[in-house]
């Protein structure tokens, strides 16, 4: 009897952007070259993000379970040849202690995970139906098939499913609430417009499982009786927009979509709509506008999208990971998924963690875990081992939480009592060359252009604020400016027109909160600690430390370091633009910052 | 009949029918709320300026609401001027007199609520008097020209004709200018011709008197709505020629 | 180069519905790597709109432009992983290599520089995308050999064509 070995090589953008399709193709080249083995069948599957981006590209063997990792086009013809042998061992995950291991799970940044919406994401082909459902794919929605709209909005309730794209309002109550308006048509709609710099799990799932998005939405229209449905997906997501145009494509062949689904009568049509570049459409009403072919400003009603929505009829809008959680809760129950996560916040998270963290990419765990376990467990710890910081939760509208709640579980509510809040699963890890203030910056910066600019509050308020903060990171910094950036944040927190404006300030607001002595330091010690602000920055190389190795001279970019090999290198201050690049470049802490 | 309830505005009893914007029903009842985006002449409000901002307590809880597009949908209590609004008006004054340094309405209405000092800090732009409430450019939208509209997005955030070139959709009937609540749409008239927008009109007189009617361009747009959509249509049609 | 035939292509294979303004304005940004002001004049008349609410959605939607831009886009990731690793020094170096700041366009127009938002590459911090093809964890010393590959790219492909013409 034949074998089966699927060789999963990982295609996710971050895979992709190592070079995955040149590895997948050597693989099948070397298949073909080294000649069909009679036990067994091969098969090269181009998977979605198997999630460990940084160490890509990742190749899996199945079902003997061995990972390579970091794979080169010219380790084809190895790993083909170890197919039925002794796996390669330089490509396979090496532990703290140097022990090589074979199996995923015993490297923790997976062996942590508890995979649910990411479970077929980096394992099937996004591009085959039949894989989707092999795996256990459309169940969901045949069990929701032979329900009444009520008995699904049921399950839903149940699991506690919350929206997972950072507001986490109830799911079942959301659909309830459409469900309950006799006003027709209504409409169902997919929020893939990800925006979050830093964030990209949405995105992930769209490439790697386009297929348990669209089956959610089926069971959404369902539920709410809605007949057409629209996935909104941000500009830059090409992959992501071609997989799902792909499987809807797939879904209406084999008459999942369509005039009757799976035969049950029920109409659904779906469609795309490529998301214009613009932030602020994240929001539901802007995004609606969008879609509408309007400016993708927010509406300024106090009406909500369940009774009146996108052409003014009652719509659900549900973010990417709520819905390809759907298919799950359906097919195993509500009781099940809410088995897993906290008493509020019931089953998983999806999050893209990155920044200076050891293992960046994307993870999956229950509610409740720790940023600890998240970080140190899991990402292996800080980049260097340097001191940690801070992380970014939530992107803009997110806040900088600091190392004394790294021990506070995720979930919707706890990190909000302290000031921070979820969000939507971007993860930054900062260590000590972060500069608090200079994030704040980043973040108001981004949002001064990405702010529709309808409102006062948002744009006028965004527009000072990074006035203020730029005069602090330049040295300018004055008496009273944390204050007053205090007091324009609460104005916008209370009355901007949309989510995004009322959230816009919690960068510098909760910068202050948790680092206020960094604000001060920029504003009377005319010191940058992080040594990051140009202005409020010198470098200097420590010379017991310096090693004269070169690579700082190297790196600099003016040719401001000068030294003899193998003594130890001077700056040369009129040059120095302290841009930082020694520093990053050197390997034994020999360039020093101080303030000027 | 429509639902009524009674509310109270400021400590003031009033009935305000189901669905009602809070505004409304203050002014009804005397209270004045400031605002700056609002006009009677347009049913839909941007709300965009947010300076009528009011505190709303609803079965026991307080939100801070936009009292133009707030709908009243039951019993609630209204204060128009608790310490926290105040606060949030002066602040919001204080941006906007940054925002539109040349504009006296802008200038004394932020005095007045307290924001005259205090906000050296604040950078205002060089010029100008817009305060980006786009009440022009839903005036523009309501005379069917369509002329004028937003401009780029966030802090860039402008109101303009497209390329910032004359436009040929304008006809100078000054709607625009006459909606600002804080003169920033400038435009000159003499004898024979009004400039407006980057573009110079003829003046149409009065056959009989010889006063000064309104631009020949508006005499000449005097349609009902459906001819006045395929008017455009049309005019864009011809104007669509390829260089 | 624009033509009156492709304009009139993508504004004809819409129906003349609002909603799809926006899509036809993107189909116009692909085929001519800016939004001309003729298509918007001819999108306006098919849609029975004005002009200036088309110019509206051009200027806010970062996914369009109104000015053509270069054959090669530089796009700098600024997302916060990116940031926090550096890209603002790879604008920098970029501004030292081609002179022009993102946003800008040389004047030989052979590159465009953008700052943009998350690519979505974050472990691969800071990452570039030339045209599609991401370059990633980049350091400032890297950023003159990617000018020059793109250069002598287009300096080969200027050959060829050369070559080929004098064949003809």
């Amino acid at each position: 009897m034949s074998r089966t070995t699927t060789i999963l090589v990982c295609c996710g953008t971050g895979c992709i952007a190592n070079g995955a399709y040149d590895v997948a193709d050597a693989i099948e080249e070397q298949i073909v070259a080294q000649g069909a083995n009679a036990q067994v069948e091969l098969r090269v599957c181009r998977t979605g993000c198997s999630g460990e981006c940084e160490q890509g590209p990742i190749v899996r063997l199945m079902p003997r379970d061995t990972t390579y990792y970091k794979v080169k086009p010219k380790d084809a013809k190895a790993i083909v040849e170890s197919l039925e042998g002794e796996p390669v061992k330089k490509l396979l995950y090496r532990d703290p202690d140097g022990v090589r291991h074979e199996a995923q799970a015993k490297n923790p940044f997976y062996g942590l995970q508890h995979k649910t919406v990411l479970a077929n994401v980096g394992v099937i082909d996004p591009l085959s139906l039949d894989e989707y459902v092999a795996a256990g794919g459309y169940e969901g929605l045949k069990r929701a098939l032979d329900m009444t709209p009520d008995q699904i909005i049921t399950e839903v309730e149940k699991s506690g499913l919350r929206g997972k794209g950072g507001a986490g309002f109830p799911t079942g109550r959301k659909w309830r609430s459409a469900a309950s308006y006799d006003v027709f048509p209504k409409y169902i709609v997919c929020n893939g417009d990800e925006g979050d710099p830093g964030a990209f799990m949405d995105g992930s799932i769209m490439e790697g499982c386009p297929h348990a998005v669209i089956e959610g939405m089926i069971i959404g229209a369902l539920a709410i009786g809605a007949e057409t449905g629209v996935l909104y997906i941000r500009d830059e997501y090409a992959l992501a927009r071609d997989h799902i145009q792909h499987a809807i494509d797939d879904a209406y062949e084999a008459g999942i979509l369509g005039e009757s689904i799976m035969g049950s009568g029920h109409k659904l049509d779906l469609s795309i709509v490529r998301g214009g570049g613009a932030f602020v459409c994240g929001e539901s009403t802007a995004l609606m506008n969008s879609i509408e072919g309007k400016v993708g400003e927010p509406r300024p009603k106090y009406i909500r999208s369940v009774q009146s929505g996108l052409f003014e009829k009652p719509t659900v809008l549900n973010n990417v990971e709520s819905l390809a959680s759907i298919p799950v809760i359906l097919a195993h129950g509500g009781e099940a998924y809410a088995q897993v996560g906290t008493e509020g916040s019931k089953g998983t998270k999806v999050f893209a963690m990155v920044g200076k963290v050891k293992h960046t990419g994307l993870v999956e765990v229950p509610m409740g875990t720790t940023l600890r376990t998240l970080i140190y467990d899991i990402g292996g710890g800080i980049i260097g081992d340097r001191p940690f910081k801070a992380i970014q939760t939530g992107g803009p509208s997110g806040g900088c939480i600091p190392e004394r709640l790294l021990d506070l579980p995720v979930d919707f509510d706890t990190l909000t009592e302290y000031g921070a809040m979820m969000g939507s699963g971007g993860m930054i890890v900062m260590d000590d060359r972060s500069c608090m203030v200079e994030v704040a910056r980043y973040y108001i910066d981004f949002l001064c252009e990405e702010s529709c600019g309808k409102c006062t509050p948002c744009r006028e308020g965004l527009r000072q604020m990074r006035h203020i903060l730029t005069e602090i990171c330049e040295g300018r910094g004055r008496e009273g400016d944390v204050e007053l950036l205090e007091e324009i944040g609460a104005m916008m927190t209370d009355a901007s027109l949309c989510a995004l404006g009322r959230t816009a300030p919690n960068p510098v607001l909760t910068t202050i909160k948790f680092f206020r002595e960094e604000y001060e330091a920029h504003i009377k010690g005319r010191c940058c600690p992080a040594g990051v602000c140009p202005e409020l920055t010198s470098f200097r190389i420590d010379a017991p430390a310096c090693t004269g190795c070169g690579l700082c001279a190297k790196a600099c970019p003016t040719d401001a370091i000068s030294g003899e090999r193998k003594e130890a290198h001077v700056i040369d201050a009129a040059k120095c633009i302290s841009c930082g690049s020694c520093r990053e470049a050197c390997n034994f802490d020999a360039v020093l910052t101080e303030g000027r | 009949m429509d639902k009524t309830y009674q509310i109270t505005i400021d400590g003031k009893a009033c009935t305000a029918r189901h669905g009602e914007f809070l505004w409304d029903v203050a002014k009804r009842n005397g209270v004045h709320i400031p605002a700056l985006c609002r006009s009677d002449r347009f049913e839909e409000h941007r709300a965009c300026c947010r300076v009528c901002i009011v505190e709303v307590t609803v079965r026991g809880r307080t939100k801070v609401v936009t009292s133009c597009v707030y709908p009243v949908e039951g019993e609630c209590q209204v204060v128009t001027d608790s310490p926290r609004i105040r606060q949030e008006r002066k602040v919001l004054m204080a941006l906007l007199a940054a925002r539109a340094p040349e504009s006296d309405v802008i200038r004394n209405m932020a005095s007045f609520m307290g924001a005259g000092e205090g906000y050296g800090r604040l950078k205002p732009l060089d010029t100008g008097k817009c305060i980006l409430c786009g009440l022009c450019v839903q005036a523009c939208e309501s005379m069917g020209t369509g002329a004028i509209s937003t401009v780029n997005r966030g802090t860039e955030k402008e109101v303009n004709t497209p390329y910032g070139m004359a436009s040929d959709a304008c006809i100078g009937c000054l709607s625009c200018a006459n909606v600002c609540p804080t003169g920033a749409i400038e435009y000159q008239q003499d004898e024979e011709t009004r400039t407006i927008w980057n573009r110079t009109f003829p003046l149409a007189r009065c056959s009989q008197c010889g006063q000064v009617m309104d631009t020949v361009d508006m005499a000449e747009f005097e349609t009902c709505d459906e001819c006045r959509k395929k008017a455009i249509a049309d005019q864009l049609a011809q104007a669509y020629r390829f260089v | 180069m624009v033509s009156e035939e492709q304009i009139n292509r993508i504004v004809q294979s819409y129906p003349a519905e609002r909603r799809f303004a926006l899509a036809a304005m993107q189909d116009m940004q692909h085929a001519f790597n800016y939004v001309p002001e003729q298509g918007l004049q001819a999108l306006a008349a098919h849609l029975g709109c004005g002009v200036a609410q088309l110019y509206s959605m051009a200027t806010f939607y970062k996914a369009l432009s109104l000015k053509p831009k270069g054959r090669h886009i530089i796009k700098i990731c600024n997302g916060t992983a990116c940031h926090i690793r550096g890209s603002v020094n790879l604008a920098t170096g970029l501004k030292r290599e081609l002179g022009i700041d993102p946003g800008e366009t040389t004047e030989d127009g052979d590159f465009s520089v953008e700052m943009v938002n998350c690519l979505g590459s974050c472990a691969l911090a800071p990452v570039v995308l030339v045209d599609g093809t991401y370059h990633n964890k980049l350091k400032l010393e890297d950023v003159p050999g990617i000018v020059e590959h793109y250069r002598a790219q287009d300096a080969q492909e200027a050959r060829e064509a050369a070559e080929q013409g004098g064949e003809r």
